[in-house]
């Protein structure tokens, strides 16, 4: 019996997922376990296996396609099943025989194509209509080979290439067709969608002497998500440093211990800048907020959120309750969201903004000595934490020593917090770091 | 054709000669002194009076054209002014013993005309008549200025009224009789019994025998007077007129108090010259024009010719002559001699004649011969004459200040009425029957055998499974025609139709069949083959207040009824400023299979020409409910039919023909198909062709083809082909008419301009080819074709997958067809 194969609702907020890459072809034997395709939801990719065993019968949604959650992809079964049934927003089987046999011309039609002009040459030649309706949908009809008299552009290019080529949001429908731009080699929509910013004039410089390299689902949403941050807030930058000897020998007494198997996690710096955050935002409650125009919300528990680099780009997984956590805990929480992200399948309800009341951007391994890190919206501010350089520092006495010191750069909402308890709240930080204890 | 009519080969065969009756000249020889038996005193002074003031009429425009000045007013008449100077006698006399209900009809010189009849109708016209007449033309308009500006008695009133009116149309004044669109050559007032001048040559040769018809059909009294000049004897309308008048059947085959000859008088106002052109002598060969009448019939029309210096021998001419009309022995013809010491046009320097002959005529000046007789006579003194010369140059002085002045006689105001002339294009009236009373006719329309007939018939082209029904048992096109005309003929007393072989034969073909049974001949009958006559004296016919279908058969005979159809029909509406009507329907056939002068589409000359509606029906249903339509108006209507059409069903309006009246507007164009990918509009039978690719179209290609029929060319309403592009965004024009300037050129430039933003392909004309029509074996590589029609989407509109073209239509063809010209 055969059986079809849907695509995973993942998390609650996913209503489509986009079909990244299929690993087996229609007719291919699986059995189950097998890879089937990739997927990527707006904000993670993940692979679906197979569950049944049988032949590939029928693939419905091929790579790039976007489909509805629960919907049938593919069918798995045995060899010469029907998978109509399975078709999506497909026929019924037909149950009645017909009795009546009406010859009717067979006409196929066919899945018209876009064809993209070779030559920029040749004046364009395109009919007052189908003009009319580029201009309306937005088609840049100079890249367009005609299918009409001598290669004129008809409206069924225009309508072809309105299918195929991205889909505009109504907004750069009407700023394409008012400063006559057309959709830029790349789109940053969901789905593809072109928005106004990826509109472009066609350029006289470099022409076509570049690549064109889709952005991947999660780079869209980055983009989109740190734009966004910078459009929607006021986001001003302070930098400190800490004394990091203290925090410098915990680190290496904690490495020890877990050489000797004394702590199950190998504690981390930045684990433990964690735990002096968490501390620090304790202290100042205005910090673990979501700024919300006309309101904010406060937390009453701290959901540490922490950027991860990937190979997929900047994802920041949240850490629940992380203010009940034990060192140890925080440890091997944040070390295992880093790794799910890395490996794609982190939970995409925790790789929400939302999920996070406050974000650790460290770059410290990466010799940052200072940067601004932008706030994941809503939340009011992220913390950055540099790299340890040696800084001369008063011992006492007026001796001067060089001391390992650690920069932090706070980034926070100017709308949601003052610059006097965001220096507070900074310092906060710097004296947890300064004087950490476990 | 009728065959009562035995030709005997015994007879006609035999040996034998015509003779001819002596043509009198000049016969009349009395005195003044001896027609004062005839004519009182004050006869013979107004004789005098009209012609001084016709003398002063033409002296005045003659001086404002030649030196811009008429004792001491300054005017510049750019316009036209034919003067009649030397011709006064002839227009008096001939108008002299006209009453108000005969009609008189002229040319472009006939201002000395208007004149003469406008004051013999005024003579015999009460004061209450003429206050009527005058206070109900154009509401007083043109009455206004001459109450406002004197007082007097009635008649007084009415003389300043005619010169002042017909001064004012000659200079275009909104207050002239015909609002100012006649102007000097067209001017005339129906009122006083003087109809359209006409200034083409001989124009009124035909129109004014319809005069003369529609009097003796509709049983009205008077008589008609054709004013034409000695040369426009030549000119072809003016014989096929004459032909017409005196066609046999008056006297042969018309019956009861029909029978008998036209009340019409042919006035050749012999004036001895055709511009420069002498006719006797240099450009005709007649030598004396009343010759002519000999070659006509066995009457001779009563042909002489009369002394025209003489009024009292003109007048004496038409109290004789009248006698004969009466008898019903018309029409007559009288060669009137005169002379003009004016020039054709004021830009004439008379470099044709000499100074002598000039001075010769004008030593024997009529004014001058008569005012003399009449003091010799003792009807007037000397003194008396000259006050009327004097009272007369202050009345022509008076109405040249009143016609000329911009605030009691402006033109009309286009600046604020953009449209006025626009909308007396057409009169757009609707009118049952333009006379009430019961029409003459055989029997009761159901005992007619062809409508008994027709009761048998399928009225829809297939039956219910969608089988057409035979032939013979199908209601066709030219049942539809037939019944629209048949109801008219029962509703519209004035009704007459006629043309080739219209009684008898049923017409070429057989839309009249049926109608000889239903009507005695004056009111269907047969023409001479001459077309020019036909739409001629239709014209006339109209315009005197009477329906009437003439008929030319082939579409090709337009061109020989030319100057009738695009010159005359489509003209005198606007030009009398709306007060004419113009009732006609003109049944034109497109033919088929008969080569090159038998087979044109000239819906293009028809639809360029202003002032004409335009129809060519291709469905039974269509054909009826716009004959109905047009003999229901009272505007001139061209209506195309095509022989490819006369057997066909009714194919598309559900339940079939209604038995009933019913009427398509004029101007609605059809969708006979709907689809969504091409509009196709076609004219005229090419319908059926315009299907056949659709079906092509739909089954090769999976294109839907939206099938539009224009039914009418004007007035067209162009909405319903916008909203089908706007759907389709394609359009194909077809017809079966030569390509290059026809109407679909016109339709196709049309829609580009009214929906260019809606055209995904230009608009694509199909039309036959720019050659004669060939055999029937060759026609389908001349006129269009479905698969021209397809060719053409391919090629021109949006290339059809896999289509394999079989005729030409590619650009480089379309440039190397036009530099050849083919």
């Amino acid at each position: 019996m055969a059986v079809p194969v849907l695509m995973p609702r993942q998390g609650q907020s996913v209503e489509t997922c986009i079909i990244g890459e299929w690993y087996k072809k229609k007719g291919d034997q699986v059995k189950v376990g097998d890879i089937l395709f990739s997927y990527e939801t707006d904000k993670a990719s993940f692979e679906e296996e197979a569950k049944a065993e049988g032949i590939l019968l029928e693939i419905f949604y091929t790579e790039g396609d976007e489909v509805p959650v629960l919907e049938n992809v593919a069918v798995i079964g045995a060899a010469g099943e029907p998978v109509e049934e399975f078709r999506p927003g497909g026929s019924k089987p037909v149950e009645e025989v017909k009795t009546e046999t009406v010859v009717v011309a067979e006409v196929v039609a066919e899945k018209p194509t876009v064809a993209i002009r070779e030559s920029s040459d040749e004046a364009v030649k395109i009919s007052p209509r189908a003009k009319k309706q580029a201009e309306t949908k937005g088609i840049d009809y100079n890249q367009l080979q005609g299918s009409g008299p001598g290669g004129r552009i008809i409206e069924r290019d225009v309508v072809t290439a309105a299918e195929t080529m991205p889909v505009m949001t109504s907004l750069a429908k009407a700023k394409a067709s008012d400063e006559k731009l057309n959709v830029g080699a790349e789109t940053s929509g969901l789905g593809g969608r072109a928005l106004a910013g990826d509109l472009t004039s066609n350029n006289q410089v470099y022409s076509t002497d570049f690549e064109v390299k889709k952005l991947t689902n999660i780079r869209k949403l980055i983009a989109k998500a740190m734009h966004a941050s910078l459009q929607n807030s006021a986001q001003l930058t302070h930098h400190m440093s800490a004394d990091a000897r203290t925090i410098m020998a915990l680190r290496k007494k904690l490495k020890k211990d877990f050489e000797a198997g004394k702590v199950s996690q190998n504690i981390t710096i930045n684990d433990l800048v964690c735990l002096a955050v968490i501390r620090a935002l304790k202290k100042y409650p205005q910090a673990n907020t979501h700024f919300l125009g006309d309101s904010m919300r406060w937390f009453k528990k701290v959901h540490l959120g922490l950027a991860v680099d990937t190979e997929r780009g900047l994802m920041v997984p949240a850490v629940k309750n992380a203010d009940d956590l034990s060192l140890e805990g925080l440890s091997a929480q944040l070390s295992a969201i880093a790794a799910q992200c890395r490996q794609g399948n982190i939970n995409p309800e925790l790789l929400s903004p939302e999920a996070a009341t406050f974000t650790v951007s460290n770059l410290g391994n990466y010799g940052v000595e200072m940067f601004t890190p932008v706030i994941n919206l809503p939340q009011t501010a992220i913390l950055g934490v540099c790299t340890i350089v040696p800084r001369p520092k008063d011992l006492g006495d007026g001796i001067y020593g060089f001391v390992p010191m650690m920069g932090l750069s706070l980034t926070y909402d100017h709308q949601a917090l003052d610059g006097g308890e965001a220096t507070l709240f900074l310092r906060e930080i710097k004296e947890q770091i300064e004087n950490l204890t476990i | 054709m009728p065959k009562i009519q035995f030709i005997n080969p015994e007879e006609v065969r035999k040996a034998g000669e015509i003779t001819f009756n002596p043509i009198p000249v000049n016969q009349y020889n009395k005195t003044v002194e001896e027609e004062k038996a005839n004519f009182s005193n004050e006869d013979l002074i107004r004789i005098f009076r009209d012609m001084v003031i016709i003398r002063e009429f033409e002296t005045m425009l003659n001086q404002i054209k030649i030196r811009g000045d008429y004792n001491g007013i300054a005017y510049n008449h750019p316009g036209p002014a034919h003067l009649s100077i030397g011709q006064e006698a002839a227009a008096v006399g001939m108008a002299y013993t006209l009453g108000v209900e005969d009609f008189i009809f002229g040319s472009h010189r006939s201002h000395g005309e208007i004149l003469a009849k406008g004051l013999s109708a005024i003579d015999k016209l009460s004061d209450e008549q003429l206050t009527k007449i005058m206070e109900s033309h154009f509401d007083g308009i043109t009455f206004a200025p001459v109450k406002n500006n004197f007082s007097g008695s009635a008649k007084e009133m009415a003389i300043r009224f005619l010169i002042y009116g017909t001064l004012a149309e000659i200079f275009a004044r909104e207050t002239g009789f015909n609002r100012g669109l006649g102007g000097s050559m067209h001017a005339f007032f129906t009122p006083f019994g003087v109809y359209p001048n006409n200034a083409i040559v001989g124009g009124s040769g035909d129109i004014s025998v319809g005069a003369a018809l529609y009097k003796k059909v509709n049983r009205k009294d008077g008589i008609v007077v054709a004013n034409i000049g000695d040369a426009s004897m030549a000119c072809g309308p003016v014989w096929e007129g004459l032909s017409f008048a005196t066609m046999d059947q008056f006297n042969e085959l018309w019956e009861g108090d029909m029978k008998g000859g036209l009340p019409l008088i042919i006035n050749i106002m012999n004036n001895q010259y055709g511009m420069g052109g002498q006719t006797c002598g240099e450009t005709m060969g007649y030598k004396v024009a009343a010759r002519i009448g000999a070659g006509l019939n066995a009457d001779q029309m009563h042909a002489e010719r009369v002394d025209g210096y003489n009024p009292l021998a003109v007048i004496d001419a038409y109290k004789r002559k009248r006698e004969i009309l009466k008898e019903k022995r018309g029409p007559v013809l009288l060669d009137v001699l005169t002379y003009r010491y004016s020039g054709h046009s004021p830009s004439d320097a008379s470099s044709y004649r000499s100074k002598e002959e000039v001075e010769a005529w004008e030593a024997q000046d009529s004014i001058n011969w008569f005012g003399k007789e009449l003091v010799k006579a003792g009807v007037a003194t000397e003194a008396a004459l000259e006050e009327i010369k004097a009272v007369t140059g202050e009345l022509i002085t008076w109405g040249l200040k009143l016609a000329i002045d911009d605030k009691v006689s402006p033109h009309m105001d286009m600046e604020k009425y953009p449209e006025l002339i626009g909308g007396m294009m057409f009169s757009n009236e609707s009118v049952d029957k333009m006379e009430d009373r019961k029409p003459d006719v055989n029997h009761p329309m159901e005992e007619n055998p062809r409508v008994k007939q027709l009761a048998t018939k399928e009225r829809f082209a297939y039956d219910e499974t969608g089988k057409a029904h035979s032939k013979i048992k199908t209601y066709a096109y030219r049942d539809g025609i037939f019944e629209a005309i048949i109801d008219r003929f029962y509703k519209d007393p004035t009704l007459i139709a006629y043309g080739e072989e219209n009684r008898d034969w049923g017409g070429a073909f057989a839309v009249y069949r049926g109608l000889t049974e239903a009507l005695p001949y004056h009111r269907l009958f047969n023409s001479p083959i001459s077309e020019a006559s036909i739409v001629g004296t239709a014209i006339g016919y109209a315009m005197c207040g009477g329906r009437v279908i003439p008929e030319i058969m082939y579409c090709d005979f337009l061109g020989r009824s030319g100057d009738e159809v695009f010159n005359q029909l489509p003209k005198w509406q606007a030009m009398s400023g709306n007060v004419i009507k113009m009732p006609l329907v003109l049944r034109v056939s497109v033919g088929s299979k008969y080569g090159a002068q038998h087979s044109q589409d000239w819906t293009a000359l028809a639809t360029h020409i202003p002032g004409l509606k335009v129809v060519f029906p291709a469905t039974p249903y269509d054909a009826k409910g716009l004959m109905n339509a047009a003999l229901q108006g009272t505007d001139p209507v061209i209506f195309f039919e095509s022989q490819r059409l006369y057997d066909i069903g009714e194919q598309f309006h559900k339940g079939g023909v209604p038995a009933g009246y019913y009427e398509i507007a004029l101007g609605e164009p059809d969708v006979k198909r709907e689809g969504k990918d091409v509009t196709i509009l076609s004219i005229g039978a090419t319908l059926y062709r315009a299907l056949e690719a659709a079906d092509i179209l739909q089954e090769k290609y999976n294109m839907s083809a939206e099938v539009i029929d224009a039914r009418s060319l004007v007035p067209f309403n162009y909405e319903l082909v916008i909203e089908s592009l706007k759907k389709t965004g394609r359009i194909i024009i077809t017809g079966d008419a030569s390509a290059r300037g026809s109407f679909m050129k016109d339709m196709a430039q049309t829609i580009t301009e009214l929906a260019f933003d809606e055209l995904d392909a230009p608009p694509v004309v199909v039309g036959s080819r720019n050659w004669i029509t060939p055999a029937y074996e060759l026609e389908e590589y001349f006129f269009p074709q479905a698969s021209w029609i397809v060719d053409a989407i391919h090629e021109k509109i949006v290339p059809l997958k896999g289509h394999v073209v079989k005729n030409n239509f590619t650009e480089n063809e379309q440039i190397r067809r036009n530099k050849l010209g083919v």
